[in-house]
């Protein structure tokens, strides 16, 4: 095996527009030194709140969420999460919660950043702005750093997310939703209008909305060019890839980066040319990738496998809804996609209700339908021990998948936290996993 | 009916709950199970249904649920769906499942979809405390309440509603009433006797568990030899403890269980359900607002466990045992604050980890004995 192989290396990235991300997204990668400009707040944010908003308040965000897979890339991460569990953390809470937590822990005791944080750390933040959507962990993170380290205003919007039978035509039951949706974006509109002084400027955010709007209308082209054989871009760059939608939507940045990268990978297509040149298998992923060990999806490569698709931060086809309120419009917005989520089967996913434009997963009706779309060979899952979210349903998929003969691997490890991977062992089950592919092709065939 | 009164029903009821309500299933009840208390007992109720509490069965290894449900949730909801899919509780003509936490939340497109329920309904509840969430919460009561009326074919008026809640605030009278003969030293009922009860009740008809409640009372207040004395008095905090295991073991040692914080102790019968003129506006506020389910955020501060300390002091515990299931994010977040909480208040506690099977008991026991002798 090449050194590309070898445990917890970093990703090749595969496309110039993503290995050029940084240069795209200068804002992004120097929020260290924007937030130290005189008047500037930093507000530590949670994905799924909606970067629209951040950027028509002017705040410099901090994502904690962010944070940890840039310590797990860094390997910084366990470290940091070993002093969380030093202040009474389990080991079987979310990693990127315990990575905030135990750099906090350094921070406040020490009187100063980790010499080992990445970004030159998280920087000290004036408002926590955080999300009771998609799982527990993200608003009892903030609960536990306002318990224990940084006594700031906090605010959590609490968009709830309609169960899997629910009757989402019944306009009673979408008003009931809708209500709340609005509600939730207003309290939040309005905390932020009382902790900055501004209120929020209308035309501005109108402007903001489209923008974010365009850029997921390229975000989404590309991921659908993703379907052509072979295949143009893989996980690899697919998870770097995000970071402008998940953190910069309705910046003029972000429509540039996914123009780009379309035009790449328009260009791409129309020429035939694949991540691998000899692509043998095509897989579906399900779940947060190993952040300390992106490298993964190269050593797929070696074998010849590309992951063509992901369930996680999954956008969608994009929403039309065109009301001249931009935050009405949101709403609308946000409920119409709820709708067509729910029509792809989204038995296990609840983060169906989300102004943000983030998933943690999707249903099993639409894994199904990749398959055939991206036409895959099956699916690998990444069950991570410590996010419950992301991971649950993952078997459920695997069952859905099996009643059309397609096979799923499920294997598992974490996020953000080293001490789950065992090198040796993933190796083998993907190998084994080919192999079965191997199997079943032949046997198709004989 | 049985002839058994008192203590030793209650007693019966833990051991099989499942035999009353067959009895009243042949008299023409309808039972709906349910899993946790978001989805209010009274509103069924009200409508002549059986409120069925689903119980954990803790010495039945998961075997079948493996298949559907990775295994790394709490282990206490993957018992219940394991035995759901094993046919135990065939008996029952429906599931109603709440957002109490994501655990259950997650469970319910998998749970419903893999058992196919004849009845299955999902009641959704917000995690923030404030007003809107607080309207959100009234209007899904108030859908379960229609989804309830439609199932039953009875309309439930304010009036049966209300009727309802009484009986039920007379249950949460009772049940604090025996709680404080727990007050004394030695207590007079046990933590084993006390949980008999609670489990018991889960699956009777309120009039039927205030009488056994009654009985049970004046029979412990009758009695010359109530449990002996111990070293150390004990609270039990945590989610649901349905099992007499871990109380007995600790019981058996120099120390009763005298007071608790768990969802089916004192967090469901601390307070009245406030009778107000609008009943639902009473149901939002016992369950949502005073519910103290750490699963709602009630902001950062460790003021939100101020009540754990006085419970404690209440009762005269000298520590506090935490009883948590492996993979529960709402109550192992809030462990570590409200150890800090506690400790300030003088009082220490220990965290036990438990994947609810108690396998671990001879290091469990070991644990629980240091920590008495700490104590003493
Ligand atoms: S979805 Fe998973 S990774 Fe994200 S915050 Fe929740 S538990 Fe953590
Ligand atoms: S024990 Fe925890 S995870 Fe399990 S149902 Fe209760 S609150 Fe949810």
């Amino acid at each position: 095996m090449s050194h590309i192989n070898s445990e917890m290396s970093r990703a090749v990235k595969s496309t110039e527009t993503v290995r050029n991300i940084k240069k795209y997204i200068p804002s992004f990668y120097d929020r260290g030194q924007r937030r130290q400009l005189p008047e500037t707040q930093l507000v530590w944010n949670m994905l799924g709140t909606g970067a629209e908003i951040l950027r028509a308040f002017d705040l410099v965000g901090e994502w904690p969420e962010n944070y940890g897979t840039l310590c797990a890339a860094q390997k910084v991460a366990m470290g940091f999460c070993q002093e969380a569990e030093a202040e009474g953390y389990s080991n079987e809470l979310c990693s990127y919660v315990r990575n905030t937590l135990g750099y906090l822990r350094r921070c406040r005791d020490s009187g100063e950043v980790p010499p080992e944080a990445p970004l030159d750390g998280m920087g000290n933040p004036n408002l926590l702005l955080g999300s009771a959507l998609i799982c527990e962990p993200r608003y009892k993170w903030f609960q536990a750093i306002g318990t224990h380290f940084l006594n700031v205003p906090q605010f959590n919007d609490d968009p709830v997310s309609p169960p899997y039978d629910a009757d989402l035509e019944d306009p009673r039951l979408a008003e009931h939703y809708k209500t709340q949706i609005r509600a939730t974006l207003l309290a939040q509109i309005s905390f932020l209008e009382q902790q900055t002084g501004k209120k929020l400027d209308m035309g501005r955010f109108s402007e903001i909305m489209k923008n974010s709007q365009e850029a997921m209308k390229y975000w989404y082209r590309v991921l659908e060019l993703r379907k052509a054989v072979p295949c143009p871009m893989g996980s690899e760059d697919y998870f770097t890839a995000i970071i402008p939608f998940l953190y910069l939507a309705g910046d003029r940045e972000a429509v540039d980066f996914y123009q780009d990268l379309y035009t790449e990978i328009k260009d791409r297509v129309d020429r035939g040319i694949g991540v691998i040149p000899e692509e043998k298998y095509r897989f579906g992923w399900l779940g947060i990738p190993p952040w300390f060990n992106m490298g993964l999806f190269n050593y797929l490569q070696t074998l010849g496998a590309v992951v063509c698709v992901e369930s996680t931060y999954y956008v969608g086809q994009p929403v039309e809804v065109d009301l001249p309120d931009p935050l009405e419009n949101l709403v609308e917005r946000t409920w119409k996609t709820a709708q067509y989520k729910q029509k792809q089967g989204s038995e296990i996913n609840p983060d169906i209700c989300n102004p943000g434009v983030f998933s943690p997963g999707v249903g099993a009706g639409l894994v199904k339908r990749w398959v055939f779309e991206y036409k895959l060979d099956g699916a690998i899952g990444h069950r991570t021990r410590s996010c419950r979210a992301t991971s649950m349903g993952q078997l459920h998929v695997k069952n859905k998948l099996a009643e059309i003969d397609v096979p799923m691997l499920i294997f598992e490890s974490d996020m953000v936290d080293p001490r789950a991977w065992a090198d040796a062992q993933v190796k083998m089950r993907f190998q084994g996993f080919l192999e079965t592919i191997d199997a079943r092709r032949s046997k198709k065939f004989s | 009916m049985d002839t058994l009164k008192g203590l030793a029903r209650a007693k019966e009821l833990y051991l099989d709950r499942r035999k009353r309500v067959k009895e009243l299933k042949a008299q023409g009840k309808k039972v709906l199970g349910y899993v946790c208390l978001f989805a209010p007992p009274e509103i069924m109720a009200a409508a002549g249904i059986l409120p069925y509490r689903l119980r954990g069965d803790l010495k039945e290894p998961i075997t079948k649920a493996h298949d559907f449900v990775e295994p790394f949730g709490c282990p206490y909801i993957r018992n219940l769906f394991d035995q759901d899919l094993k046919g135990n509780y065939d008996f029952l003509d429906g599931l109603i499942m709440s957002h109490s936490c994501d655990m259950v939340q997650r469970l319910y497109g998998i749970w419903t979809l893999n058992t196919r329920p004849s009845f299955k309904y999902f009641v959704n509840v917000p995690h923030t405390l404030t007003p809107w969430s607080k309207e959100f919460f009234k209007r899904e009561l108030i859908f379960f309440r229609e989804k309830i009326e439609n199932f039953s074919g009875n309309k439930i008026s304010n009036d049966q509603l209300q009727k309802t809640i009484k009986e039920y605030n007379t249950s949460r009278a009772l049940l604090r009433k025996l709680y404080s003969l727990r007050k004394e030293n030695p207590p007079l009922l046990s933590g084993t006797e006390g949980l008999q009860v609670l489990v018991a009740g889960m699956g009777l008809p309120v009039e039927e568990f205030n009488n056994l409640l009654q009985e049970v009372i004046e029979e412990v207040m009758s009695r010359g030899q109530g449990p002996p004395k111990k070293t150390a008095r004990l609270m039990l905090y945590g989610s649901v403890c349905d099992d007499l295991s871990l109380i007995q073991l600790i019981e058996e040692g120099d120390a009763c269980v005298v007071i608790d914080d768990t969802c089916i102790g004192t967090r469901s019968f601390r307070h009245d359900l406030p009778e107000t003129p609008d009943p639902m506006d009473g149901l939002v506020t016992a369950y949502f607002d005073s519910f103290l389910c750490p699963r709602t955020d009630r902001g950062p501060g460790s003021a939100r466990f101020r009540y754990i300390a006085d419970l404690a002091k209440e009762y005269k515990a000298d520590g506090l045992i935490m009883y948590i299931y492996s993979y529960c994010d709402p109550h192992k977040f809030d462990a570590p604050d409200v150890s800090m909480s506690l400790r300030k208040e003088g009082l220490p506690s220990l965290i036990l980890d438990d994947d609810y099977s108690l396998t671990n008991l001879a290091s469990i026991r070991t644990r629980i004995q240091a920590f008495i002798e700490l104590l003493s």
